[in-house]
């Protein structure tokens, strides 16, 4: 038996990991059973104080460790015991948050994302509710490393837009555009808002219905996997449940490498609301591996 | 080992004669230590803020934990709370006129 097949088979046997599909090394493996993973809050750059915080930073909260508890039918839970990380926007319409893991790559090879993730908004009206919740989804924040022939910064962006301005829409969207400003004197630090509500288009095919059960205390896990090339920085897969998506249409946030930012690996995952009534985004769990 | 945990509730928010955090879920917690720093000068009749629980994260009630917002951006103030099921925010009433701007920091220990 060759060392490949007995990997395999060695993680099919945990039922934990077996849900997954990793690459042959494992960055980390997230449950929240015993705490957060390293997921935190994605909080904004400023210099001197924090009123240069950029608005769409400021709102920005801590996650949250869930059991999914709602006021008719007591926790929903994730899928096995423990919890599910929780990102909760505010109750203001077009309100984001936002969590995010933070850490560096050894080898500028393949990476994957996979994640049981659900969405829905506070059950605080007796309505289905399907459309209140605008938008989830993820991002890399990559940067190459320092010995890189042409480096640059790479940001791929997938979000699935629920819905804008009440119309129920369901479909994938990417975004490859983004603006710089400065904070305080503009030597030292920028800050640029790249989940901003411009800017973002159809991923081709991209339309897709997820699983939104009938009352906005029922969630159903749906799984995601992502792949990506750090050497070529292009995006190579993309698969949603039984939907595997056409990528050739996608292209990632591009920018000039920042001085600090060497072989920076950030994942991040966000939630948006379309109505005044607070969205939530649930990891029950993740895991992001790659070949190194 | 136990874990613990400091989450953000708020971060420079101005709050204009009421306020209140976002719901924060911590049922994994058995106690918690709330902090709170003025990062500008405090003023009003009632510079209190109440500890809240609650059974949904919708509908809230005083737990009797009471914290006093400093006036001042030195003094850092203080509440512990344990027993409060999951939900937890703090609320204020700053009387007329009444304004803070704060950083306030939820410390969370199994």
């Amino acid at each position: 038996m060759d060392t490949e097949t007995l990997v395999t088979a060695l993680r099919r046997a945990d039922p934990r990991l077996s849900r997954f599909n990793p690459l042959s090394r494992i960055y980390s493996h997230d449950e929240f059973l015993n705490g957060f993973c390293g997921w935190s809050q994605l909080v904004g750059n400023y210099e001197d104080t924090l009123d240069s915080m950029h608005p769409g930073y400021a709102q920005h909260l801590s996650p949250m460790l869930s059991t999914l508890g709602h006021w008719d039918a007591g926790s929903h839970g994730p899928l096995n015991d423990g919890h599910a990380l929780k990102i909760a926007t505010r109750p203001r319409r077009g309100a984001q948050n936002v969590a995010l893991k933070r850490q560096t790559f050894r080898e500028a090879g393949k990476i994957r994302f996979e994640a049981y993730f659900t969405f829905k908004p506070e059950a605080c009206e007796l309505q289905l509710s399907e459309a209140d919740v605008r938008s989830v989804g993820f991002l890399f924040d990559l940067q190459s490393g320092d010995t890189a022939s042409n480096p640059e910064r790479v940001m791929p962006h997938l979000r699935f837009l629920n819905a804008l301005d009440g119309e129920h829409i369901q479909k994938w969207q990417f975004k490859r555009d983004t603006a710089f400003r400065p904070i305080g004197d503009g030597t030292k630090t920028v800050t640029h808002y790249h989940l901003s509500p411009e800017n973002w288009e159809d991923l081709p095919g991209g339309e897709q219905r997820l699983c939104y059960n009938e009352i906005p205390t029922k969630v159903n896990w749906t799984y995601l996997c992502f792949d990506f090339d750090l050497a070529s920085m292009q995006a190579l897969s993309f698969r949603c449940n039984d939907r595997e998506f056409d990528l050739s249409g996608f292209e990632s946030i591009h920018i000039p490498a920042m001085k600090n930012l060497w072989c920076m690996l950030n994942v991040c995952v966000f939630a948006e609301t379309d109505t005044d009534k607070r969205a939530f985004l649930y990891m029950d769990s993740a895991c992001i591996s790659g070949d190194f | 080992m136990a874990t613990e945990f400091t989450a953000i509730i708020a971060r420079n928010e101005p709050w204009q004669e009421t306020g209140a955090t976002e719901p924060y879920e911590a049922g994994w917690a058995r106690e918690a230590v709330i902090y709170a720093r003025s990062l500008k000068p405090a003023s009003g009749a009632g510079l209190t803020a109440r500890v809240q629980m609650s059974p949904d994260g919708i509908r809230w009630v005083d737990e009797g934990t009471v914290l006093e917002i400093p006036e001042d951006c030195e003094t850092v103030a203080m509440a512990r709370v344990a027993h409060f099921g999951n939900w937890l925010r703090l609320s204020a009433d700053l009387g007329d006129g009444g304004h803070c701007c704060l950083l306030l920091t939820l410390h969370l220990k199994d």
